[in-house]
């Protein structure tokens, strides 16, 4: 059903397929930028993947002029309060950030600073409240086909203090550029790839049955959903698949475009909720919850998740289920594939395979329940609510 | 002439708001325990567009205070876009989470408080509109523990006092 009213947003220039890293001087310059600051993380550094990057930026004469790589696996408001002090420091002018959802959001985060000129993040914390501020141009090669912020006006950092996942959303939030290059996911591992491949086919489902989905988001989610559903398995069980891999790559952006303009719903917020308290990496706690609270859902959204069952399994088999039973076929649909991925990658099903413990529950519900994707989740959540779904995935 | 209709009773409907959940603090349990959580000194602003209705309200650990100024460290504000998006918020055509969906708002201040404040808000109109009204709204129609009329009874005698 087309909203009363909607909004949609994406100006992230993409640049997919061969040779994609070998552009990023290019648009630097196009950009303007002359004294790049690289940002990676410490395993990606180890693994040489950054190497690549690095090495085309050199020969092209615009080497980054320092790197940070110190950023954990929940982005959080230490670190990024350090990029920001370390781009003052080197006197950088642009950002170019390799890595998954932490090393994205973390160069968002520092990026929203730096921009608005404050030593204090929380100071631009909120909804669409950015002002453009000074434009610093920034270029995201994403190493995980999950995650979708290399197009999005979301970041999600982690506030130490509090134990809670705060969410900054505005479209100056957007990278410039985001390079997909199926070179930067062939050596991801069979469960991460899963696990950040459940993360993508989780936002195109929570961005086309929210209350905030629109026309425009949903046609992305569709597609998402036919290219995860097309290329998940091969890309975890043949990794070296470059074809499967940048499909995903590809998959996971479209879901990012989707859910950047039409927001997530429950899944994220739990699971949110779950990172701040339990540190459940992300990608599993999707995939934990996300059969649980479509369930929940169910007498909310099952026309959309009716809608989406052919992208799942296909339209002539989606056709021979009755209609009015399709939105349940299409939560079996996504628990199959989940059984599926349990078995081919290992990733866990239950949270107590992810180590929560049942006292932990009654803070991660509590959490939750102030967690800003709620509010758009097509049925209201109580505490009690929260804590008995949590009970039925433990 | 238009826009000063819809000026006055944003006016009136703020104002109801907020005694609605003042009453509700003393009626309803959930209410109670919603504001309880509350941390002291948290202000909510609500603007509802240029040279409009304003309510700024603080939590004091007791009750909450309606201020003319907005004050204190946690602020939460809430810019509604145009008068007539709020006209549509504040007269029971559109719930807040519609809201938020419609890109009807900006916020300063952290989301997890503005979560806190939604919850009010759809707890307060669901005593506050039939219940016709409140399940196209709300996300869910919740159980009330009170009736609706005699929360009606006891905002109209709050109004009844300030104004006396």
């Amino acid at each position: 059903m087309k909203p009363a009213y909607f909004e949609f947003q994406n100006a992230v220039k993409l640049l997919c397929g061969q040779n994609a890293l070998e552009r990023i001087p290019d648009e630097l310059r196009h950009l303007e930028a002359e004294r790049p600051m690289l940002l990676t993380d410490a395993v990606l550094l180890r693994l040489g993947l950054v190497d690549e990057v690095q090495a085309t930026m050199r020969a092209e004469g615009c080497a980054p002029v320092t790197i940070f790589s110190d950023i954990p696996v929940d982005s959080s408001l230490g670190v990024v309060n350090r990029i920001a002090a370390l781009y003052r420091e080197f006197g950088c002018d642009s950002m170019v950030a390799v890595g998954g959802g932490s090393v994205i959001d973390s160069a968002k985060g520092a990026r929203m600073m730096l921009s608005r000129d404050t030593d204090d993040i929380l100071a631009v914390s909120g909804i669409e409240n950015l002002r453009c501020g000074r434009h610093i141009p920034f270029i995201v090669v994403p190493t995980t086909a999950g995650t979708g912020s290399e197009c999005t006006g979301v970041a999600v950092i982690r506030n130490e203090e509090q134990g809670v996942k705060m969410e900054f959303l505005s479209p100056f939030v957007e990278p410039d550029v985001a390079v997909l290059d199926a070179r930067m996911t062939l050596r991801l591992p069979a469960r991460a790839t899963a696990s950040t491949g459940v993360d993508a086919l989780c936002h195109a489902i929570e961005a086309a049955t929210c209350l905030q989905s629109n026309p425009l988001s949903s046609a992305y989610c569709h597609a998402a959903i036919r290219l995860i559903f097309a290329n998940m398995t091969k890309a975890v069980q043949h990794g070296a698949d470059a074809e499967a891999r940048l499909n995903m790559a590809m998959a996971a952006t479209m879901a990012g475009i989707a859910f950047s303009n039409s927001m997530v719903g429950a899944v994220h917020a739990i699971g949110h909720a779950l990172g701040g308290v339990c540190h459940v990496p992300h990608g599993e706690a999707m995939g934990i919850l996300m059969p649980h609270v479509m369930r929940y859902n169910l007498p909310a959204a099952a026309e959309g998740y009716a809608r989406l069952l052919p992208e799942m399994v296909g339209w002539e088999k989606a056709a021979s289920i009755p209609a009015q039973m399709r939105g349940e076929a299409m939560v079996q649909a996504v628990t199959d594939l989940l059984g599926q991925l349990h078995a081919s990658a290992g990733i866990p099903l239950r949270l107590s395979e992810a180590g929560v413990e049942e006292q932990q529950l009654p803070r991660v519900a509590e959490t939750a329940v102030n967690d800003g994707a709620l509010i758009v989740n097509p049925r209201a959540m109580s505490v009690q609510q929260v804590l008995e779904l949590l009970r039925g995935a433990l | 002439m238009k826009r000063r209709l819809q000026t006055t009773i944003i006016a009136a409907a703020l104002r109801l708001v907020h005694a609605a959940i003042v009453e509700l603090q003393r009626l309803d349990p959930e209410v109670a325990g919603e504001l309880s959580r509350m941390p002291v000194g948290m202000t909510y602003a609500i603007h509802t567009g240029h040279h409009a209705p304003s309510l700024i309200v603080q939590w004091d650990g007791q009750r909450l205070l309606r201020l003319s100024h907005p004050e204190g460290k946690k602020l939460c504000t809430l810019q509604l876009k145009a008068l007539a998006i709020s006209f549509r918020l504040f007269t029971g055509q559109m719930g807040l989470a519609h809201a938020y969906a419609q890109h009807a708002f900006t916020l300063s201040g952290e989301i997890a408080d503005v979560m806190r404040l939604a919850r009010l808000v759809n707890r307060a109109e669901a005593y506050l509109f039939p219940p016709i009204l409140s399940r196209r709204i709300l996300p869910d129609l919740p159980e009330l523990p009170v009736s609706r009329l005699r929360v009606y009874v006891r905002v109209f005698i709050g109004f009844f006092q300030t104004a006396c």
